[in-house]
């Protein structure tokens, strides 16, 4: 082998455990990035059963609605939301599902509301149970509607 | 031939024990009443009853209707009428005497001794009335005798009876081989058609026999004969021979073989005989008669399920059983006689299926089994467990406007309830009563009770069945 011939052979070894040794790195980055995104789980933060959701605020916060209100409001707010993904707010009124409603949450944190209009036979106990995607309970409101 | 082979085989052990037993019975009361008018009673009874039956078999309602009232009274009747024969046939003085022995009198009245004092008596003119009793007691029909027990013998007869003698113008009641008592005071008979030399001491004769089923000897001063006097009939006795043939037929002095009556065995036998006939005869009609049917609504009874399960529902409660039997059973049938039993030891959680059949039913003796309606019944178990669920309030009424209900805490928040999987797995919250809103005007706490909308839920002994209510009211 020639002397230029056996320098080209080094330079691409060298090349090949360079690019190995980067691979190595960088594989190690991503798997320290995706860590740190499984430390950072959807959390909810507040959750309230009211007559009324203003700028992202819950207001008139109560356990007990009147049918003149003509309507209820669920209001979560979530802290982190690591990803994009969505949470259910499951209305049930005494133990039967009456609605289910999907709301999409955008990272970093995201506040969200569903509402029901009332009937009047609607009068009576309920309960609201905030899931994840997956169907975890991650909170219950319970409260009655009244004449 | 056939036939008779196939009853055979239909025939119980019991109901051989059944029939005997009954037979004993019925042979038990002839031996104690036998010679008594309670015997013939019973017998016209009988008689009755199979006029009865007779006249409802060709569809003679009204006799049929008179006949059964006529034996329902009989029966009492009887009781009211031969107390004194029931009482008498009683006072035996053991119980074996009433189950096993046949009555016999211990010691014999000398009859040769009384024949011969009669007509001693009736050779010299004197006077004389002689009462035998039988199984009736005299206490009622006689009066005012006097006790004297003395032991049986010619010369006391006579001496008796003599002439001014103070015990003479009575009658003396002779029992076994004694004198029992003398001077007694007979009742008089008032009939008409005796003949007119009769005087007092025939009347009074003839007015023992006619109200009991004693024997009077009467011995007449005026004419020197001999009359017996037993039940109607007055009889004059010219024959010691024939007097003393009387006197052992009343008394039942027979001769004696090893301890056992020669002449009572046949009439014993047949008796027997007689008893058991009259039962079996009674058995066949009330079991063998399958010519009445009648439907009848049993209640189910499930039993023997797993403690660990409880029946969460069953298809039926009740079944309609189609039965048949004689008349005479159908109509004392009652329908808690009837059981209807569904055994649940092999059941699993879940719908199970049970054919009802023969074996599931208890039924009296001699009532079939026709059909069941519905055949087959369906049992739903579940397995007990136990769980803890959240209360949750249920107001009603109607809060001022100017109010806010802004916060609730129980006390306890949860409670622990057992029950059936199924039933704890479709309820998810346990509500209190209705709490009334319209007085509440500040904050405030209340104990309430918990609703549960199944009898099936029970709250564990270490839960209660009420909660403390703490509320939170605000102005808007």
């Amino acid at each position: 082998m020639k002397r230029k011939d056996r320098l080209l052979f080094y330079i691409i070894i060298l090349l090949f455990v360079g690019f190995f040794f980067y691979s190595l790195v960088l594989a190690q980055q991503k798997e320290d990035s995706s860590g740190t995104s499984f430390s950072k789980k959807l959390t909810l933060t507040q959750a309230a059963m009211c007559e009324e959701v203003k700028k992202h605020t819950p207001k008139n916060r109560a356990v007990v609605f009147s049918m003149n209100l003509g309507r209820v409001f669920c209001y979560t707010s979530f802290d982190p939301v690591p990803e994009k993904t969505i949470i259910y707010h499951n209305w049930f009124y005494r133990d039967k599902l009456s609605t289910k409603i999907n709301l999409v949450l955008h990272p970093p944190r995201y506040t969200t509301y569903s509402r029901i209009q009332l009937r009047e036979t609607d009068k009576g106990p309920w309960r609201v149970e905030i899931t994840d995607k997956r169907g975890n309970i991650l909170n219950i409101q319970r409260f009655s509607v009244v004449d | 031939m056939n036939d008779l082979f196939v009853f055979w085989g239909t025939i119980r052990w019991q109901d051989i024990v059944d029939v005997l037993i009954n037979s004993y019975i019925v042979f038990r009361l002839y031996v104690l009443f036998r010679g008594t008018n309670v015997v013939r009673v019973l017998v016209g009874i009988a008689f009755l009853w199979f006029l009865q039956k007779l006249a409802g078999y060709l569809g003679l309602i009204i006799t049929s209707w008179a006949i059964k009232g006529v034996t329902a009274f009989a029966a009492l009747i009887i009781i009211v009428v031969f107390r004194n024969e029931i009482r008498s046939a009683l006072q035996v003085k053991n119980l074996k005497t009433i189950l096993w022995g046949i009555p016999r009198k211990g010691v014999e009245t000398p009859v040769e001794i009384v024949v011969d004092s009669a007509y001693e008596l009736a050779r010299k003119r004197i006077g004389a009335l002689i009462v035998f009793p039988r199984k009736e007691n005299l206490g009622e029909a006689t009066h005012s005798g006097i006790p004297w027990q003395g032991l049986l013998s010619r010369e006391m007869i006579i001496s008796i009876f003599w002439h001014n003698g103070p015990v003479h113008d009575g009658a003396a009641i002779i029992e076994d081989d004694r004198i029992k008592e003398v001077g007694t005071i007979l009742p008089l008979s008032h009939r008409k058609d005796l003949p007119p030399h009769y005087g007092t001491r025939h009347r009074a004769a003839a007015g023992l026999a006619e109200n009991t089923d004693a024997l009077i000897i009467v011995v007449s001063e005026e004419r020197g004969n001999v009359v017996v006097a037993k039940g109607a009939q007055l009889k004059v006795v010219r024959e010691k021979e024939e007097l003393s043939k009387i006197l052992i037929e009343h008394l039942g002095i027979y001769e004696k073989q090893e301890g056992f009556s020669i002449k009572g065995k046949p009439e014993l036998a047949i008796a027997g005989l007689v008893s058991v006939i009259f039962i079996s005869g009674i058995w066949f009609s009330f079991t063998r008669g399958l010519d009445t049917m009648v439907t009848l609504d049993a209640a189910i009874e499930y039993v023997n399920w797993n403690p660990k399960m409880e029946v969460l529902d069953t298809s039926e409660n009740t079944a309609r059983v189609n039965l048949s039997a004689s008349t005479t059973l159908i109509k004392s049938l009652k329908p808690e006689q009837v059981r209807l039993k569904i055994d649940l030891s092999k059941a699993v959680p879940g719908k199970n299926t049970y054919n009802i059949a023969q074996e599931n039913i208890t039924l009296p003796p001699g009532v079939n089994l026709i059909k069941v309606e519905p055949p087959t019944v369906e049992v739903i178990l579940d397995t007990l467990s136990k769980e803890e669920l959240p209360v949750q309030v249920d107001w009603v009424g109607n809060l001022p406007a100017y109010l806010i209900l802004k916060e609730v805490g129980l006390t306890p928040k949860t409670v622990w309830l057992t029950g059936g999987s199924r039933i704890l797995k479709e309820i998810s919250t346990i509500y209190t009563e209705k709490i009334p809103l319209d007085h509440l005007d500040k904050t405030g706490t209340m104990t309430v009770k918990l609703v549960f909308n199944s009898t099936r839920l029970k709250i564990t002994p270490d839960s209660k069945d009420q909660v403390m209510v703490r509320y939170v009211l605000e102005k808007r």
